[in-house]
């Protein structure tokens, strides 16, 4: 065995990324002590929050590491088999519901009969990933945090690791923004940008091997700093998601009721519901905000809402789009005026709030992506890579997460077999696989759906049209009815006097151009 | 500073959230998140303030003539460092073993 460093693989983060990744290193035959894993939370789990569905089965491969993990894992809450659309407005909700019994992994003979929707909590699941990590033996280091790593013929003293996200003194504005490593001695950024990485620095201490990997979530500091991704010198809200959650605390048996899930037995886990909102609840809150803050007249913020059942807890929560946010709306308002809307202040009545959260997302699509992957002895997977698939509704981060974590441990392992981990062979091997799997494809095909999604309408007066007509048509207050189709033209019409953006927005080639869009979902 | 606001009928604040987060908090030598607030006077949009969901940057939304940065309720999410585009936000995250940490996520 080759001792040089002091191991094969530095995994930085513990998130599913970093877990799958540590754990397909193993199954190619590295031995657990040559694979370090280290997390700044302690007790690992607790930095991170999701939505969160996990999709998928990702988790089977490493049965021999997690046995069952659908029953014994205590952070995946329940399987998932009634998915919810809505669209809210202030005052209407409609729902377009489904229940699957394929889902279920029990019932249904036409489409594959699996179990493949969860609702998770991350705090519980990650820690107890962590737990299965060190019982296979790999070295798990919690309660550290990274903040530089260690560069061949680089003196890691020579620069601070806060340069790397210090402004630098006379930062400049906007896209000219520069910080301080931007003012280090040229030679000195070559080698931090391009040199070959051999390790991590922690506490003044360097820890080598033979790749590192980053897997340290959308916060993406040292993916940035160390230049995978340009954009640490233009700090972008484009594409960048961020999602307030409340998990609260309703019982068991009041969701088993109230969402009408099985309850679970030895075999079965508990079902449970999922539901994602299309939010137009803002109109009023803006139109005040514009008045004080007039910078951004006319912006209203899209926001997504979604809404999990866990075993004990529901989650609920809001994803904002924050580069639509407009002056003098605090995020965290958004969030209280989502709970506050009837239909869902309704599902959460009698619940406890036990904790609330905050945490971003990278909405990258493959426009944004980290313009590199990899470096001489490292590689990014993950949030860190911005591997999410997003599209205003739903969002798919931790199987990509998982599913890229794979790739890069079987190439890795491939690499260090070779006695070979540049850029080169390493791009050959992870990239290229990354580039032909689902994350790559998925990203590619729904890119027409994104731009759907994103419609301004949706987060306008479409919940409203849609809320408002089915309001009018299912009622009867003696008056005389209407076709629906009489009422959705009505309807229209109002709403369209009721403000200039509607005006232009819902005219018959806007309607036609959303409904052409909405083909490719 | 209260942070008690109204939306329709209910009155909350944010401040209750996080009164249910396991906090440790670092000293402020080695606070995580650093804000040149000397920069935040010519700022015209605070989009620092709008985007925190802990409301750890309070300013002129609440009446205050110069910025008031507390890194302690901070739960690191970093929509701060993204949306100041003014070079006035230092940002990392905190010490290992310092911060918060959640029970659910
Ligand atoms: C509100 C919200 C809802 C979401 N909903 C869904 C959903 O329904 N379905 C879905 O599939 N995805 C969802 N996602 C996305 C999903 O949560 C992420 O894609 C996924 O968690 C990414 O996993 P990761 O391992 O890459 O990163 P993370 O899970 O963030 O893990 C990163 C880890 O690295 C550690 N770390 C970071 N920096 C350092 C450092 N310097 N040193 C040491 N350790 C470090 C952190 O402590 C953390 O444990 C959602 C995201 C949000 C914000
Ligand atoms: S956005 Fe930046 S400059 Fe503006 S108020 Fe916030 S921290 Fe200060
Ligand atoms: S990281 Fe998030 S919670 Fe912390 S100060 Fe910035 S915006 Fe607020």
């Amino acid at each position: 065995m080759d001792e040089e460093t002091d191991f094969d693989a530095i995994v930085i983060g513990a998130g599913f990324a970093g877990a799958a990744t540590a754990f397909q290193l193993l199954k190619e035959g590295i031995e657990g002590d040559r694979i370090l894993v280290v997390d700044r939370g302690e007790p690992i789990g607790g930095k991170n929050m999701t939505g969160g569905i996990l999709w998928g089965r990702e988790l089977d491969a490493f049965k021999e590491y997690l046995g069952n993990w659908e029953m014994d894992c205590p952070g995946i809450e329940r399987c998932i088999n009634h998915k919810k659309v809505g669209f809210l407005n202030n005052e209407d909700a409609i729902f377009i519901e489904g229940r699957f019994a394929s889902w279920d992994g029990t019932g249904g003979t036409e489409e594959p009969s699996q179990r493949s929707a969860w609702s998770v909590l991350r705090a519980k699941t990650d820690a107890w990933l962590a737990e299965k990590m060190e019982e296979a033996g790999i070295f798990v280091m919690a309660g550290i945090k990274i903040d530089q790593l260690n560069i061949n013929d680089l003196d890691h003293t020579s620069y601070n690791a806060r340069d790397l996200t210090d402004p630098d003194k006379d930062s400049g504005v906007g896209k000219a923004q520069k910080w301080k490593v931007d003012s280090l001695p040229r030679e000195l950024v070559d080698k931090i940008r391009n040199g070959t990485i051999s390790g991590i620095v922690q506490d003044g201490e360097v820890m080598t091997c033979k790749v590192v990997v980053i897997a340290e979530g959308s916060n993406s500091i040292l993916t940035r700093a160390y230049h995978f991704d340009r954009m640490l010198h233009a700090q972008s809200k484009d594409d960048m998601l961020l999602g307030i959650k409340e998990v609260i605390h309703l019982g068991k048996e009041r969701i088993d009721e109230r969402f009408n899930c099985f309850p679970g037995d030895e075999e079965r886990p508990p079902s449970g519901m999922a539901m994602e909102l299309a939010l137009s609840l803002y109109r009023e809150m803006s139109q005040d905000a514009w008045e004080k803050y007039p910078n951004t007249k006319g912006q209203y913020p899209r926001c997504g809402g979604f809404f999990y059942t866990n075993e004990e807890t529901v989650s609920c929560g809001i994803i904002v789009q924050l580069k639509s946010l407009p002056e003098g709306l605090h995020t965290y308002d958004l969030y209280q005026a989502f709970k506050a809307q009837p239909a869902i202040a309704a599902l959460i009545e009698g619940g406890e709030v036990i904790e609330y959260g905050g945490h971003l997302c990278p909405e990258y699509g493959l426009h944004r992506m980290p313009h590199r992957f990899t470096r001489d002895g490292a590689v990014v997977v993950g949030d860190a890579a911005g591997l999410v698939f997003a599209n205003g509704m739903q969002i798919q981060g931790m199987n990509n997460a998982l599913h890229s974590g794979k790739l890069a441990g079987a190439a890795i392992a491939r690499c260090i077999a070779n006695g070979d981990v540049s850029a080169a062979a390493l791009d050959a091997t992870y990239t290229k696989a990354l580039k032909k799997s689902y994350i790559f494809r998925d990203l590619k095909r729904f890119k027409p759906a994104t731009k759907f999604l994103n419609h301004p309408g949706n987060f306008t007066w479409v919940p409203e049209l849609i809320g408002k007509t089915a309001n009018r048509v299912f009622r009867e207050i003696g008056e005389e009815k209407f076709s629906a189709e009489k009422v959705l033209l009505k309807t229209r019409k109002e709403l369209r006097k009721r403000n200039k953006s509607n005006k232009k927005g819902m005219n018959i080639f806007g309607i036609m151009r959303l409904g052409l869009l909405g083909r490719k979902l | 500073m209260s942070g008690t606001q109204k939306i329709g009928m209910f009155t909350y604040d944010v401040k209750n959230g996080l009164g249910l987060i396991d906090y440790n908090i670092d000293d402020h030598e080695f606070a995580h998140i650093i804000v040149d607030i000397k920069k935040c006077d010519e700022c015209s949009h605070m989009m620092c303030v709008w985007g925190c969901p802990a409301q750890c940057y309070n300013f002129r939304d609440q009446g205050l003539k110069q910025m008031k940065f507390q890194y302690e309720d901070c739960i690191e999410c970093g929509t701060c460092f993204i949306m100041c585009d003014q070079g006035a936000v230092s940002w990392n995250h905190p010490r290992g073993g310092f911060g918060i940490t959640y029970s659910q996520g």
